[in-house]
């Protein structure tokens, strides 16, 4: 995906919440929505199944305006974390520029957050992405949860976090740590911009 | 090390969030296009050229349409 247009003066940014089902992905859309001043909110499109599961993906354009003489956008995507969902996972991750991997920090969800991890290497490699050079950033969610149920940071860092990304611990559903999360993966794709996007366009 | 998020209160105002995000962002994305130097770069000026020596007014090709038809024919 071309994230800077010199024709028309435009820098557009693709950034995916990726995760297994129930990790906060949507929450992490939704909070951002709504703190949203009005004139910038567009029309956060999600399509949920009858128990309230995401069924297709969420997407969330951020029209940030003008900077530099750059009208700049970030189209925020999630994916549906269910495993059925594996071709819509592909179909949402073309033209990816940033990832954010939301996982569980839940202890028993251990090993939904490796597969979904995995999952997403798989699917980076099909779209001829390099999963070790694609900006990521780790967020864990639900620290909220009491400290029996949750790993500790450390744990998931060393079991999930290889590639030693920035990583952030959250509590989407009160909006912990999910602008940080955001400014995060924005900076490491802004900081792409130059070498692909020179000349293009 | 891992940021920690504010746990802040539900109810709590939290609409500067944004305001801050932009900030940063705005900044990073000046930062980031200054960087790239939009402008073209000025090409070298090349060599000056020979001027051509005027076409006598006698190799003026006056009936430009009729052989362009033909060149166009020629080359289908």
């Amino acid at each position: 995906m071309s994230v800077v247009n010199y024709g028309t003066r435009e820098i557009t940014c693709k950034i995916v919440y990726y995760g297994p089902g129930r990790s906060g992905k949507t929450t992490n859309l939704q909070h951002i929505y709504s703190k949203l001043p009005e004139e910038r909110k567009g029309k956060m499109v999600s399509l949920a199944t009858e128990t309230d599961r995401t069924l297709f993906f969420d997407f969330l354009p951020l029209d940030l305006g003008t900077i530099s003489g750059f009208a700049t956008r970030f189209q925020l995507y999630t994916v549906p974390g269910q495993v059925y969902y594996a071709a819509t996972r592909k179909l949402v991750l073309q033209g990816v520029d940033g990832v954010v991997f939301v996982a569980d920090s839940q202890s028993r969800q251990l090993a939904e957050n490796i597969e979904s991890l995995q999952d997403l290497h798989a699917n980076l490699a099909e779209e001829g992405l390099d999963p070790r050079t694609l900006p990521l950033v780790m967020q864990y969610n639900k620290r909220d949860l009491p400290a029996g149920e949750i790993s500790p940071i450390e744990e998931l860092d060393e079991t999930l976090n290889f590639r030693d990304v920035p990583y952030f611990s959250a509590i989407a559903v009160n909006g912990g740590g999910v602008f940080e999360t955001l400014r995060s993966v924005a900076s490491l794709v802004l900081s792409r911009l130059s070498a692909p996007a020179v000349g293009e366009a | 090390m891992a940021k920690e998020p504010n746990k802040k209160d539900a109810e709590e105002e939290t609409g500067g969030e944004f305001d801050d995000f932009m900030a940063d962002i705005s900044h990073e994305i000046a930062q980031r296009v200054e960087s790239l130097d939009t402008k073209p770069k000025a090409k070298p000026q090349p060599e000056e050229r020979k001027k051509t020596p005027a076409v006598p007014d006698a190799g003026v090709i006056v009936d430009w349409p009729n052989i362009a038809d033909r060149m166009i024919e020629e080359m289908r």
